[in-house]
């Protein structure tokens, strides 16, 4: 009778052993890829089919579930279609390519390569388009419009793209002719529910942290501008300027106009979002 | 894997169209469509799903051809269009190989209806 009792649970134990055995031997045989140096990291290195299908499957599923709260206005408003042509051709012809345009070099070599718009326009619902351009997408090299592009245009783009799968070349090129002078409006500031009250996200879509290691943002370890870590025990903003806020702010928005020669470029911080950083920074420990 | 990748597939394909452009060929009938591939013999140049003998490898397959984005690489994929290629290619695409095949405005739209159906 014991022995009846006990088997089940034996088995159990096994399996359990079983599966962290697995586990174990799949972290070591990781480990030993990437150690060795054998994965490559090449863009000339396809994914596997089925790495393709599961980011594909991926973006869809995560898509459809957080664009679902969106609402889509009238996109048939006058000039709405020119503005969007004028996104488009500002922002996203570059790696989408259009009715027999073809792709800027850079947008030709990518992997994983930018999808051909015609055809996403034709299979997703203008929301899905409009999350996707506002939110850009992890590791595809596609960023977030929302930074760059004003709500009210990034509907425009939509507008065009709706339309995009229906066009001939020489539809295109008419557009094109005729949106010449529509221009693709900016956000006159980052928006507010974008930033989820983060200053983390103000700081990785001005790009601070392509050149400074920032406390408590994860990022590659930049060692291009000074890390930006400990600050208020800086004595001084970019060398020449007492470590204060408003300088810290004066030097965020015009780096060579405090110091000359400074490699920092002038990044278009609006004012807000430069306080954001500088009492961000001057706060961090 | 493979059979991983055919689940991932299928997921794919599930859920890949949904709210997406759907072409519908008004007045066209997939039914009698499949019968009018059948006799004008598409299926000498085309794949062509459901319609036996169709294996043709002279022009592109035409499985899932309502997912295609354009008409012959010049025209975007629409009803209106397709019912006037599959009639008089020439028309539309001045240097195509496809020939214009006489058919009846119905049959038309009926091959259309059909390849829209296609999965």
């Amino acid at each position: 009778m014991p022995s009846f009792i006990h088997k089940p649970r034996r088995k159990v134990v096994l399996l359990a052993a079983g599966a962290l055995g697995l586990v174990v031997l799949g972290a070591l045989s990781a480990s030993v890829v990437l150690l060795s140096g054998a994965y490559s990291t090449a863009a000339t290195t396809q994914h596997f089919k089925i790495t393709h299908r599961l980011l594909d499957a991926g973006l869809r599923f995560s898509v459809r579930s957080h664009a679902s709260g969106v609402k889509v206005p009238d996109l048939a408003r006058e000039g709405m279609l020119e503005r969007g042509a004028a996104c488009y051709r500002m922002h996203c012809v570059q790696c989408h390519g259009a009715p027999g345009v073809a792709r800027h070099p850079a947008g030709r070599g990518m992997l994983p390569i930018a999808s051909s718009l015609a055809q996403s326009a034709r299979e997703w619902p203008p929301e899905w388009l409009y999350y996707v351009t506002r939110k850009g997408v992890h590791m595809s090299g596609m960023p977030a419009w929302e930074f760059r592009i004003a709500d009210e245009d990034l509907w425009s783009t939509v507008a065009f793209l709706t339309r995009l799968p229906f066009m001939t070349h020489q539809d295109y090129l008419d557009l094109h002719a005729e949106s010449a002078d529509f221009s693709c409006r900016a956000p006159t500031e980052m928006r507010h529910d974008a930033l989820h009250g983060d200053v983390k996200v103000v700081f990785r879509q001005y790009a601070c942290h392509a050149c400074h290691r920032i406390e408590g943002i994860v990022g590659p370890k930049s060692r291009v501008g000074p890390p930006l870590v400990d600050w208020p025990r800086r004595k001084y903003v970019a060398g020449v300027l007492p470590n204060t806020e408003e300088n810290l702010i004066r030097f965020i928005r015009d780096p060579q106009g405090v110091s000359p020669h400074s490699l920092m470029p002038k990044l278009d911080v609006g004012e807000v979002h430069a306080r954001q950083m500088a009492r961000y920074l001057l706060a961090s420990e | 894997m493979r059979a991983l990748s055919s689940v991932v597939a299928f997921a794919f394909v599930a859920c890949a169209h949904e709210g997406g452009y759907e072409p519908v060929v008004s007045g066209g009938d997939a039914k009698r469509g499949r019968q009018a591939i059948a006799e004008l013999e598409c299926g000498a140049c085309h794949q062509i799903p459901g319609v036996p003998g169709a294996w043709g490898r002279v022009g592109p397959p035409l499985a899932e051809y309502r997912h295609n984005v354009y008409i012959a690489g010049k025209h975007p994929n629409v009803p209106d269009v397709l019912v006037r290629f599959v009639r008089d290619a020439p028309s539309l695409a001045p240097d195509t190989a496809m020939p214009a095949i006489e058919m009846s405005d119905t049959q038309a739209r009926d091959v259309a209806a059909y390849l829209y159906s296609l999965e």
